[in-house]
């Protein structure tokens, strides 16, 4: 692959990110992407703006295969970006932005720790002693229902309690941006509904900045400030549509009118690119 | 991504509760190998084997109790050289492979030579080694070394390579680099692979001491083995065969041992190793 990984390429002075308000901001800027490999040119993202305040709650939907994922990695500093500026907090992400916490579309937890561990593991590889947060991240695994999981090893959990186990690794630090690419895919509808209703309140908690990539149109106006809507690939932004409901989103919000016809808003984006046919 | 699979949970077993697992698990076995040596002994005796051919059991541990002072004295020197050599491969190959997997520059200049000198039959040096160093024990070491060390060289390559991407995205968006990225990430996805080199090199360990001992030596167990070979002394040779066996065997289990007890979350996923710990 060309696009280089960013891990070789020297981080942003860490005084720098510390010195970072406790809100992020993101400002992106004509952001495109291009995967170039022997013969064969993908163009991911075509020039993608989204300005995302502190403490909103973006939630990202678009077809498979439109670079939400190459989107949120790009934000994060994961990849490198083929042009365009990406600016957290007021400054220019070159290589990982690490003042923030993430879920990726797996659980990528390691294999070799428990599920208290692997939550852990974000602070030891911070350098921060895990000692002081042990009651924090047995709260949090105690509101994503893992306490009496806490002690097993990853291969013992479902897809979903893995997926549950990740989204606790992304919230124990408390960061001020919270990065989820599709954190509840695996889930059976049931615990995804629960989910849900759980990350909406530890978000009301903290009120992070945060990116939500979904393929789901009502999850995506039930979780966020604002529903950003990708176009096929190349991924543009199609329309960004305001969500103007009362929170927390309990199941009266849910069945109102007013939720339905944003729902509806967005499936006639994806009828309109042929994302969704009749 | 797979689904609920029932596991067994992952605790390193106590070392006294471990042999009276092995000991259940491995019954089976056992039994099997008792059958043998009553078929072998009696099969002897039945067709009336020579014994310069085929000696029955019976005959090669009366025969070895009456030489075991001198053939325990072998065994000593042997498996220092087993040890001593095998040591030395993993003090050598972990580091070279975590320097490859790591450089670019020493992956394309350093390691194609490894490689090319593993295509040497290294059987083949062993007479040189005994030009250049002699009849001692340094020669036996280094063939033992030399055995040992590719297999180990190249898994930890491939271990200390084969990161998860997805995995090191999540290990840079802490700023973990350095010393705690080796420790926390590196280090332990590799051991599985590591571990793996491990064993053959120890499975290779003694065939590589009695290789070194046929090609020029006044001790060990090999040098016992051509010896009564000459002499015709069939059950010293199945003696000293068993016993060379024995300790093999005995190399291998501990790496599995030390395997069992530094990776359990792994080794627990996968079936019993050779020796069933
Ligand atoms: N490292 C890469 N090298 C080459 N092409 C890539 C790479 N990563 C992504 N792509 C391509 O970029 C496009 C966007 O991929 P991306 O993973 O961002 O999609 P996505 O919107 O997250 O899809 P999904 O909803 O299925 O997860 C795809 O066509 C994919 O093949
Ligand atoms: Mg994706």
């Amino acid at each position: 692959m060309t696009a280089a990984r960013l891990s070789e390429v020297p981080r942003a002075g860490a005084a720098a990110q510390a010195a970072a308000p406790a809100r992020a901001p993101i400002e992106i800027a004509g952001v495109s992407q291009v995967f170039r490999r022997v013969g064969q040119v993908t163009h991911a993202l075509d020039r993608v703006d989204l300005n995302v305040a502190g403490s909103e709650f973006i939630a990202i939907v678009g077809p498979s295969g439109c670079g939400k994922s190459t989107l949120l990695k790009i934000i994060a500093g994961l990849i490198q970006r083929s042009s365009g500026s990406v600016r957290i907090a007021g400054q220019e992400v070159q290589g990982p932005y690490t003042n923030l916490g993430i879920v990726f579309q797996s659980p990528v937890l390691l294999d070799w720790r428990n599920v208290l561990d692997n939550v852990l593991v974000q602070l030891e590889l911070r350098g921060i002693d895990p000692r002081g947060y042990q009651a924090r991240a047995l709260e949090l695994l105690g509101k994503v229902g893992l306490s009496e999981f806490k002690d097993r090893m990853p291969r013992e959990l479902s897809g979903g309690m893995r997926q549950r186990a990740a989204i606790v690794r992304a919230l124990i630090h408390d960061p001020p941006l919270l990065m989820m690419d599709e954190p509840f895919g695996a889930l059976d509808a049931l615990t995804r509904e629960q989910m849900r209703i759980d990350l909406e309140k530890l978000w009301l908690d903290r009120r992070q900045t945060a990116l939500f990539i979904t393929h789901g149109i009502s999850e995506a106006v039930a979780l966020a400030d604002r529903v950003v809507v990708m176009t096929p690939r190349p991924g543009r932004i199609d329309r960004i549509i305001p969500i103007d409901l009362p929170r927390p989103r309990h199941k009266d919000v849910l069945a109102s009118r007013r939720f339905t016809e944003y729902c509806d808003q967005i499936t006639e984006c994806f009828m309109r690119h042929g994302v969704i046919r009749y | 991504m797979s689904a609920d699979i029932p596991l067994q949970p992952v605790t390193p077993p106590t070392l006294g509760a471990a042999f009276a697992g092995w000991l259940r698990k491995r019954a089976g076995v056992l039994i099997v190998f008792a059958l043998l040596f009553l078929l072998w002994e009696y099969a002897v005796w039945i067709f009336g084997v020579k014994e310069y051919l085929l000696p029955p059991p019976s005959k090669v541990w009366v025969e070895f109790m009456k030489r075991s002072n001198t053939v325990m004295q072998g065994a000593i020197v042997t498996t220092q050289e087993i040890v001593g050599g095998y040591l030395l491969a993993v003090l050598v190959s972990i580091p070279l492979a975590l320097a490859v997997a790591r450089s670019r520059f020493i992956e394309e200049s350093v390691y194609p030579v490894v490689v090319f000198l593993q295509i040497i039959p290294k059987i083949a040096i062993a007479p040189l080694f005994i030009i250049w160093l002699g009849f001692g024990f340094t020669p036996k070491l280094l063939i033992v070394f030399l055995l040992c060390f590719f297999p180990i060289v190249v898994s930890s390559v491939a271990g200390f390579k084969s990161v998860d991407p997805e995995v090191m995205d999540f290990a840079h968006t802490t700023g973990a680099s350095g010393w705690r990225m080796f420790v926390k990430i590196r280090l332990p996805q590799a051991l599985p692979e590591i571990f793996t080199g491990l064993k053959v090199g120890a499975a290779l360990s003694a065939t590589a001491a009695v290789v070194a001992e046929f090609v020029a030596a006044d001790r060990g167990l090999g040098y016992l083995l051509q010896q009564y070979n000459g002499q015709l002394e069939t059950p010293m040779v199945f003696a000293i065969i068993v016993l060379l066996s024995l300790i093999g065997l005995a190399v291998y289990y501990l790496v599995e041992l030390v395997e069992r007890l530094v990776i359990p979350w792994h080794v627990s996923q996968r079936p019993a190793g050779v020796t069933g710990i």
